[in-house]
């Protein structure tokens, strides 16, 4: 068996709550974004664990919607659906991620590849926003804020391995 | 098993995507880094950070609300703590997030492999 090319979730706090997670793939960077956005590969890759896809569609260009259904064997639907900011064909997309299941959360999920070796990289970041911080960051714009501490904090929470000292 | 694999959008209303919410802003993330010391009234947490105090009450409300501050009266002054292991949920939900994305990448990576096997490496 080939080992699998994975990388741990990484999360980082520069404005946005943002979880990066990358993962390696021996295929050229075409293929992996053709897989990535093409409505007939990604049927066959959208759900996790091989649930029944019930919709998936996908405008790839800048203001297109995409939207994916799929069902659990529990029968719960899983519902994704965001519009496309940002579309450079093979290397990146940028584009809203909502999830019917989180009202009120919205997030922005930037996709890039990267080919190297015959290898392609994909970093998968998804950052999460909130209404109310964004709109009075504008307020406070030019403030230099400095998050270290409260990163490690949360970092260290997240982390089960490290613990925190009081 | 896919119960559990679900376990993150399951868990999410009113816990993890408040939490989530709450402290995807920095400046809520502020306050609490300025109560990592220990308990504060808002005054303190004013005095350290370049915020107003209906900004930091603000922050405070929301903070309150998903359970990450916890309040307690002392005479007239209010004091604020931290309640870090409401972060728990967050720690939770991006574990089961962490393992349905790389489940998904486990199928794009057979599939790919399925294709460019298929196609020998150079069809058009």
């Amino acid at each position: 068996m080939t080992p699998k090319r994975r990388a741990p979730a990484r999360i980082e706090f520069p404005n946005d709550l943002e979880i990066v997670l990358t993962r390696e793939f021996d295929a050229p960077i075409q293929l992996v974004f053709d897989v990535l956005t093409k409505p007939e590969h990604l049927r066959k890759t959208l759900a996790p664990y091989g649930e029944e896809v019930k919709t998936c569609s996908i405008d790839l260009r800048v203001g297109g919607d995409y939207h994916f259904v799929f069902v659990t064997d529990d029968g719960r639907e899983m519902s994704f659906r965001g519009t496309f900011l940002e579309v450079e064909p093979p290397t990146r997309t940028v584009e809203t991620w909502l999830f019917d299941g989180w009202p009120g959360v919205e997030a922005v999920e930037t996709v890039e590849l990267r080919e190297a070796g015959g290898v392609t990289k994909l970093t998968h970041r998804l950052a999460f926003r909130d209404q109310a911080g964004r709109d009075h960051m504008t307020k406070y714009d030019g403030l230099e804020a400095n998050y270290d501490n409260v990163e490690d904090l949360l970092r260290s929470l997240l982390d089960p391995k490290e613990t925190v000292s009081g | 098993m896919p119960i559990s694999e679900y376990d993150w959008s399951v868990a999410r209303s009113s816990t993890t995507s408040d939490v989530f919410n709450a402290i995807a802003d920095g400046h809520r993330r502020e306050v609490l880094d300025a109560l990592i010391a220990g308990e504060k009234a808002v005054g303190e947490i004013v005095n350290d950070l370049s915020m107003s105090q209906p900004q930091v009450s603000k922050h405070l409300r929301v903070l309150s609300e998903v359970g990450l501050v916890t309040c307690r009266a002392e005479g007239r002054r209010r004091l604020y703590r931290l309640e870090p292991a409401r972060l728990r949920p967050l720690r939770e939900w991006l574990a089961a997030y962490e393992q349905a994305w790389n489940a998904r990448m486990d199928r794009v990576d057979d599939y790919l492999k399925e294709l460019q096997q298929q196609g020998g490496g150079s069809d058009t």
